[in-house]
């Protein structure tokens, strides 16, 4: 019972430390793509103090409310994915609860910014929603694959199959899934060259504009969060999971380098050609995972 | 970063923190933006030093005035400046914020930028090289160090003669004071 409290309290500052890891590893590794030097690993944490002791202006109620309601639903899903042997609510249903709740951080990010008033966040939410519109398809597409392969929605038994018949990538059914799923990854993280939402130099960071001290802390930890539960979903889905937390982590090191690398070479898309592109090819490597699937089903 | 300074860390973690992590916001009201570009890219890199460009000032904590300054684009950089939050610190960069520069006689730029806004630093020359910024980013940090960078706290003292000062400069300022000016408010001059 103390053991599965302690689960409760630490996993989420695990992920968390693992967000912001990766945060610092982003800065140094596209520094280094660049040929410059870079800032230290521990610069996330650094700026993360400085926003702790800096003062800040709320601008109404809603303005931290909506940040603290995003939070919360980014650590509930965390709660909801397992990490190695680590997961403390394992329910039958994880895939479908993921789904629904992970849905909470946009709206709240969104409720939020509507009460900055400022008019770069209505473009940045606006176009972050259109952008959510756009790898939601695929998304769908490969959650519903994997579900009707494994006839479960449950993202434990999922990682347990695996265990005994190898990666789902790597298995003929679903890698037309996996590939599709890797493909909007950098869209549902929001790094290049999909960073339509929270372009500094078209709209002044977007959403990000009337947030500063403690409020910025806030919305980076939700980034951080943010980072954890994409890759971490993957990883369990198409990857195999892991038996402990180490090799685990080690997996979602080397996916988040790999969106790292794109991140850093590509120019930002406009929202239309990100949209032309998200409903093209991933949708359409999606759709043929799924068809293939329903006839090796029947 | 070095090791001897993690117990000046546990210290005073909100002045270490301000030290390295500089959100530098830049006004480039005209000279001076083609010295900025090779600070923040691969010539002179100054991520290294926690120095990155932000784009908006509510989440810069280093206010950089590049060139001269007009009447007009003053309203832009008190605004901009009320909008950062505290702590911050603001350098003027060039010769012209200083002291007009080479638009010493000119009836349309404001001479001393001190009056205006309370600078913590000013880099010389017309234009300083781009190492400059690096000369001004340690200058700042001993002077965060030693608790001098404080022109947030003038303004807040002074706010009355600042006030009057912008006044003076633009006319009647469309919007309401920062602080609190009273009738009676003990406020120093300035200038």
């Amino acid at each position: 019972m103390v053991g599965r409290i302690l689960q409760f309290v630490l996993y989420p500052l695990v992920a968390l430390a693992i967000g912001v890891f990766f945060l610092g590893l982003a800065r140094k590794i596209t520094a280094r793509i660049q040929w410059r030097y870079g800032p230290p690993l521990v610069q996330p944490v650094i700026d993360m103090i400085r926003f702790f002791y800096q003062k800040s202006v709320s601008h109404g109620p809603v303005f931290a409310v909506g940040l603290i309601m995003s939070l919360a639903g980014s650590i509930v899903v965390v709660l909801f994915l397992p990490f190695g042997s680590i997961c403390p609510l394992s329910g039958s249903g994880g895939l479908l609860v993921v789904l629904y709740v992970m849905l909470l951080a946009p709206m709240g990010i969104a409720l939020s910014g509507g009460q900055g008033a400022n008019p770069n966040i209505s473009i940045g939410i606006s176009r972050k929603l259109i952008l959510a519109l756009g790898y939601e398809v695929p998304f769908l597409l490969v959650l519903l694959t994997v579900m009707t392969h494994y006839n479960t929605i449950s993202i434990v038994q999922v990682v347990e199959a695996q265990r005994d018949i190898g990666w789902s990538i790597a298995s003929l059914p679903l890698f037309l899934s996996g590939v599709s799923y890797l493909l909007i990854l950098p869209a549902m993280l929001g790094f290049r060259p999909f960073d339509v939402s929270t372009a500094p130099q078209e709209i002044s960071s977007g959403p990000l504009v009337e947030y500063g001290g403690k409020y910025l802390l806030m919305a980076t930890i939700e980034h951080a969060l943010l980072l954890f539960i994409d890759i971490a979903l993957f990883v369990n889905l198409f990857l195999g999971g892991a038996g402990n937390p180490i090799t685990f982590f080690v997996k979602m090191l080397i996916v988040f380098v790999l969106v790292l690398f794109i991140h850093a070479a590509f120019p930002r898309l406009r929202i239309e050609q990100a949209i032309r592109y998200l409903w093209k090819w991933p949708t359409a490597l999606a759709l043929a995972g799924l068809i293939i699937v329903t006839i090796g089903r029947s | 970063m070095d090791r001897n300074q993690i117990a000046k860390w546990f210290k005073e973690p909100s002045k270490m923190a301000n030290k390295y992590s500089l959100h530098a916001i830049y006004f480039c009201t005209g000279c001076g933006i083609i010295e900025v570009p090779p600070v923040i890219t691969a010539r002179w890199d100054a991520e290294r030093f926690g120095v990155i460009p932000v784009a908006t000032p509510r989440q810069a904590n280093l206010f950089l005035i590049t060139g001269y300054v007009s009447v007009k684009t003053l309203k832009a950089i008190i605004r901009t400046y009320e909008q950062m939050y505290e702590p911050k610190y603001a350098v003027a960069f060039g010769s012209c914020p200083i002291n007009g520069g080479m638009y010493w006689d000119s009836y349309n730029t404001i001479k001393h930028l001190d009056k205006y806004i309370p600078i913590d630093g000013w880099i010389a020359g017309c234009m300083p090289r781009p190492e400059a910024i690096f000369v001004a980013v340690t200058h700042l940090w001993t002077l965060i160090d030693k608790g001098m960078a404080n022109g947030y706290e003038r303004y807040k003292k002074y706010y009355r003669a600042y006030r009057r000062n912008q006044e003076l400069a633009l006319g009647k300022l469309e919007w309401p004071p920062l602080y609190p000016i009273g009738e009676h408010t003990e406020g120093g001059e300035c200038d």
